[in-house]
């Protein structure tokens, strides 16, 4: 249990007398992120008795391939559908890989979207941005993270930032772009929280979160009024956007590091180790059960990125060929991890009876090439690939859309990734009119005009 | 050969038929119909211009193969999707029009003048291109220029001129794009919307051509006309910026303080704080000349090469996970070395891109190390030396810039000799330019003659010299405008934290300069100053614009772009760790990040290096990391970040960065602590290390009333507060 000490004395960590030094003089600041909620709620467009949702966002940077994954072809030729036979699943709706055999028995708790296709270039980032912002970046316009967006909208529900992302942020993928996960054009100030930091780490801890030690509470307070009295000095700074961005994520940082609820959430070793051990010890696996405590706590939205580059990374990347991954690095290592840890996090949630407000997607940038590659991988395709969904109101166990028979293009229900930002939204009870503030001003609602969710996944 | 009979036969017929009714010649295939199919979106990437066609049918990305596109209309599919006989009934149209079910939907309808041209080329018999065809040389918008009050609308009007000389208006065809959303909009008509303030640029695309418009509109209200003529501009930077700021209607914020400038200078020029005594001196001095001869000493101390040869080994990718120890090293001094003699940048780029030899004793050598084949070194040099990305043309013709697929493997073929081989020691290389090989682009199979990007001479496969001699001919005339103007944006992004064209590396003719007059005339004059970095700094540092107050006026708070106040700006993350060291009298100790080869990061750099004199940007840094550093893994200006972040501010709150240095023995705080008797020089001499100005009446007041109360005891604790409160405040954080 983590104490403030000062010279011997002890405060306890009820959290009471903290909030009521971080309160003083930080709400103007932190009214730059005070939830434009209100108001929209004002104007019916969010509906607050389904404002207990809460999303988990499973990247699988790098993209799986469908057709060895989730949308099997076992007749098509050996090119084609690949190294591994399908399975029977608890659903009667589809058969899942071999290589993921947990998955296989957990089926009827998640369903598959496996027409979902994008038609921007074939690089990591273009699908990075659209299914996490809904839209491909164009003419400078960069769209916020549908965690972020929510943040913008509801604010959060506790000490803690609405918006976390783990383990860290993605990291270069080839084409130089941003890949959609922070606030874009709403700000700064709305950006996720990022762990940086792994939670598989043997002293694992979140950088910075408490104060040193010997900094205790009178000096904590001290040196925040010696800070404010050096702002203070120069009033005209107020007038920079970046000057007041650092201030709210100094009030921000007030606010976490002096919150119970906050280190509570972080805390591992509050797990027991089977707990742990089920989700799996390693990176992912412990990123998961972190989703999972942080979500319990209040977080709405927790964007876990399996991987956080592809290269030299083993990753869903798989191309064959280095310094990318091979379609056995994917059997030995990424699918075992995977199948772990995604199955862990769906039978912890439903044991602890928070699936139902819980969704869980795991999507990717787009998918792989029908055809084995020269170098028995499979390459970029964004033509056709397979989207998970469960709990959140989700229906378990069905199959939405259709691939051909080679998984190269959706032969029904084509999904567009906005489709796919569109339902999560829906998911969590926002209208999809719903707009935000674009850059000068312009708004922009939270996807395209005319963008439905897929209703059909809802029970 | 049977269908070519037919064509013709047809083609007869139609002619004849079509005689009583004064026949125009056929719609040209080039210059009319493959507009159409990419103005209608046909032909775009997510269409039938993805790689491998859409629903069996294929066109080229935004049309740049015309026979194949030809083909693929006329032939593919036995010839399926034309109907001579009945052109009406062509499947081309049909599926445009919607008539039978189309996944792309109606793209136009049966009564537009697009489906008339299409109609008339095949009853023409749709004749495909030849080379005789007129060429289209130059695409004119009208108005050339528009200065609109809010809220008002213009419709553009786009001509093409062919090489017949016959002029066409094309806008129906053009493809339009407004850089500026907040200035002005366009929609696909070509009617441009005025928004608001500011300056911006509508631009029409035709035929891979591209057309601008630069939108201006003032703010509202009269030019205070009798301020302006009182500014006297110092130099041409000044005479440009006022200009543009009386264009637009935006009052200048008055002059910095001396201390601002002594301060931001410092930061912005070498990379460190003007120490306690300096700050004294600089403030004391009351001669007129006195901000110039500080600009004069900055440019020789020897800070200024530790920050500039920083400055280009992010831009030069000076990193040691990619190169080896030695060579990562080589390639540092090789640096540092041409910062320290001012190297004209004409020269440096020239020398590192011919380099030859060994990479330990040429380090320039390793900038082909870390480029090791022919698309990487055009793509690399391009967007470093050029602030031009040419990476979309390595596939097929830039979708929005002028360049082509020939001109991607021609340029990239300039690189394909040069060679590298295992040196006499472990770690060398050497490198050399063979007189044989070339690149192959793979849509042609076949080899480009080397040739540069734009406007130079493409030399002859056959010549055996280093083809790296012309490149760098090219690349560094004065007749290369973005050599220079690539240069002039990132110094000018260095000491303004942003471009004269944002982002920095993205020069393109759709995405305007905020002043194109004023970087126009820098480029220029730096290249009459025979591309001398220094005299550009020199330039920037006089001039009132750099020397402008960052208090923002009412009416001039909201302009980020043009110079009227200097914007404040977070410190880069070298800069602010290196002030830490420098406020606490503390150094930062560095360690070596070789976690990749399984290393880990114990190895460290000698004690008091300073974050800037570090060659390499592997190290292991929690700090540099959080506050943005660059990684240096590709040539892109968006590696580094100056954001500001909730994950720095716990860092500066909680971390060890600040509090090893606070609590450090030895230290500031125990220096100052000997002043404890004259509490007020006390919290004079912390002020002035950290903001370089003296307390406020009201700070001097707090800190006195502070420092009477508390126990001799905790006092050191106290002073430790109060460098932190200084250390963490955005004064200290910012440039300003």
């Amino acid at each position: 249990m983590f104490t403030f000490t000062d010279q011997g004395r002890v405060s306890t960590c009820d959290g009471l007398g903290r909030r009521d030094f971080l309160q003083a003089g930080t709400l103007g600041a932190l009214g730059l992120s005070l939830p434009g909620f209100l108001q929209l709620k004002a104007e019916g467009k969010v509906n607050p008795k389904r404002d207990n949702k809460s999303c988990i966002m499973i990247f699988n940077l790098g993209a799986p391939s469908q057709q060895d994954l989730w949308d099997m072809k076992p007749d098509a030729p050996s090119e084609i559908r690949g190294p591994f036979k399908p399975i029977r699943t608890s659903s009667d709706a589809f058969e899942v890989s071999e290589i993921l055999p947990q998955h296989a028995k957990m089926a009827k708790h998640f369903s598959l979207v496996r027409s979902c296709y994008h038609t921007a270039a074939a690089v990591h980032d273009t699908g990075h941005q659209m299914m996490q912002t809904g839209r491909l970046f164009t003419g400078g316009v960069i769209t916020p993270h549908v965690g972020s967006a929510l943040e913008f909208m509801r604010g959060r529900r506790g000490d803690l930032p609405a918006h976390v992302i783990l383990p860290e942020t993605m990291g270069p993928t080839g084409g130089n772009m941003p890949h959609g996960q922070d606030a874009g054009f709403l700000g700064k100030a709305h950006d996720p929280f990022v762990l940086n930091s792994n939670p598989a780490a043997k002293d694992f801890k979140v950088p910075d979160l408490l104060p040193p030690r010997e900094i205790g509470e009178v000096r904590l307070q001290r040196r925040r009024e010696l800070r404010e009295l050096v702002d203070g000095s120069v009033r005209h700074f107020e007038q920079s956007e970046q000057a007041r961005l650092m201030d709210a994520h100094f009030n921000s940082a007030y606010r976490i590091m002096s919150s119970a609820e906050a280190r509570e959430a972080f805390d591992l070793t509050k797990e027991p180790m089977k707990v742990r051990e089920r989700y799996g010890m390693n990176r992912f696996g412990q990123s998961l059960l972190l989703a999972r405590r942080l979500v319990e706590r209040g977080v709405r939205f927790v964007t876990v990125n399996t991987f956080i580059t592809v290269f030299g990374e083993i990753t869903w990347d798989i191309h064959g060929s280095k310094p990318f991954t091979s379609i056995e690095g994917m059997r030995d290592i990424v699918a075992p991890m995977y199948d772990q840890g995604y199955c862990a996090l769906i039978a912890d949630l439903l044991e602890r009876g928070m699936l139902e407000d819980t969704l869980v997607t795991a999507l990717a940038e787009f998918g792989r090439t029908p055809k084995i590659n020269p170098a028995g991988g499979r390459d970029h395709w964004p033509n056709c690939w397979t989207v998970n969904f469960a709990g959140g109101g989700v229906k378990g166990g069905e199959v939405i859309g259709k691939s051909d028979d080679m998984g190269a293009y959706p032969t029904e229900r084509p999904v567009a990734p906005k489709e796919i930002v569109a339902t999560i939204y829906h998911a969590m009870g926002v209208e999809l009119d719903t707009e935000l503030p674009g850059p000068q001003g312009r708004p922009f609602p939270v996807v395209d005009f005319g963008t439905a969710p897929i209703r059909e996944l809802f029970a | 050969m049977k269908f070519q009979v037919t064509c013709q036969f047809l083609l007869l017929t139609a002619l004849a038929s079509a005689q009583a009714a004064a026949p125009a010649a056929a719609p040209s295939f080039r210059n009319e119909v493959q507009p159409i199919l990419t103005r209608f979106g046909c032909a775009m990437g997510a269409c039938h211009g993805a790689a491998a066609g859409q629903g069996g049918f294929r066109l080229s990305l935004r049309g740049f193969d015309d026979q194949g596109d030809w083909l693929s209309l006329t032939h593919s599919s036995n010839g399926r999707r034309i109907l001579l006989e009945d052109p009406a009934r062509s499947l081309l149209l049909l599926k445009a029009t919607e008539a039978v079910p189309h996944k792309g939907g109606q793209r136009f309808s049966a009564d537009s003048a697009s489906h008339q041209v299409l109609l008339d080329w095949i009853a023409a018999g749709a004749p495909g291109p030849s080379p005789s065809d007129a060429r289209i040389v130059a695409l004119e918008a009208n108005p050339p220029q528009w200065r609109p009050k809010a809220g008002e609308r213009q419709a553009l009007r786009v001509m093409a001129a062919f090489s017949d000389g016959s002029r066409r208006d094309v806008t129906a065809w053009c493809k339009f794009n407004a850089s500026h959303a907040s200035v002005a909009t366009v929609d696909e008509q070509g009617l441009m919307s005025a928004q608001g303030p500011g300056e911006g640029m509508v631009s029409a695309w035709f035929l891979s051509r591209l057309a601008v418009v630069t939108v201006s509109s003032p703010q509202p209200g009269a030019v205070d006309e009798p301020a302006f003529a009182q500014l006297a501009p110092r130099n041409l930077i000044d005479r440009a910026v006022l200009n543009k700021l009386r264009q637009l209607n935006i009052p200048p914020s008055g002059r910095a303080s001396d201390a601002e400038f002594l301060r931001r200078a410092h930061l912005d020029c070498i990379g460190v704080l003007p120490s306690v005594a300096e700050t004294r001196a600089f403030l004391a001095d009351s001669s007129p000349d006195k901000r110039d001869r500080l600009i004069e000493s900055l440019l020789k101390r020897p800070e200024f090469v530790d920050y500039w040869a920083h400055r280009w080994s992010d831009l030069l990718l000076v990193n040691g996970d990619k190169l080896t120890t030695q060579a990562m090293w080589s390639y540092y001094q090789w640096i540092r070395r041409q910062v320290e003699a001012n190297t004209p940048w004409d020269a440096l780029v020239r020398q590192l891109l011919t380099a030859t030899g060994s990479t330990l004793e040429n380090g320039a050598g390793n900038f082909f190390v870390l480029n090791d084949e022919p698309t990487k070194c055009a793509e690399t040099v391009s967007v470093a030396f050029m602030g031009t990305s040419i990476g979309c043309a390595k596939c097929h013709n830039h979708p929005l810039e002028k360049w082509t697929y020939e001109q991607y493997y021609a340029f990239a073929n300039l690189f394909a000799r040069v060679r590298a081989k295992n040196g006499e020691q472990a770690e060398d290389r050497v490198l050399l330019s063979d007189t044989r090989g070339d690149l192959i682009a793979p849509l042609l199979a076949r080899a480009l003659p080397p040739q540069p990007l734009e406007g130079g001479r493409a030399l002859s496969l056959e010549d055996g010299s280093d083809r790296r001699i012309a490149l760098a001919d090219w690349l560094t005339s004065p007749q290369n405008k973005l050599f220079a103007r690539s240069i002039v944006n990132r110094v000018w992004a260095n000491f303004f934290g942003s471009g004269l064209v944002e982002p920095v590396d993205d020069l393109r003719l759709t995405n305007p300069a905020s002043n194109e007059v004023l970087f126009a005339e820098l480029a220029a004059q730096l290249v009459r100053d025979r591309y001398d970095l220094k005299a550009l700094m020199r330039l920037i540092l006089q001039s009132q614009t750099y020397q402008r107050s960052s208090e923002a006026l009412p009416a001039n708070a909201k302009d980020l772009r043009y110079g009227s106040h200097h914007v404040p700006r977070r410190l880069k993350a070298e800069v602010l760790l290196d002030a830490a060291s420098q406020v606490t009298g503390v150094p930062t100790e560095f360690k070596l990040d070789r976690r990749n080869a399984n290393r880990g990061t114990a190895e460290r750099y000698p004690a008091g290096f300073r974050a800037l004199q570090l060659p390499d940007s592997n190290i292991a840094n929690y700090f540099l990391k959080s506050f943005g550093r660059a990684d240096r893994i590709a040539t892109c200006e968006c590696e580094r970040s100056n954001d500001p972040s909730m994950a720095q501010a716990l860092h500066l709150s909680n971390g060890d960065t600040l509090q090893e240095k606070l609590t450090q023995k030895n230290n500031r705080v125990d220096a100052l602590l000997k002043l404890g008797d004259q509490p007020a020089a006390m919290f004079s001499e912390a002020y002035l290390s950290a903001l370089c100005r003296e307390p406020s009446a009201r700070e001097s007041k707090k800190l006195l009333a502070l420092w009477q109360d508390c126990p001799a005891a905790e006092r050191r604790a106290l002073l430790e507060d109060v460098l932190w409160g200084l250390m963490s405040s955005r004064e200290f954080l910012f440039t300003h």
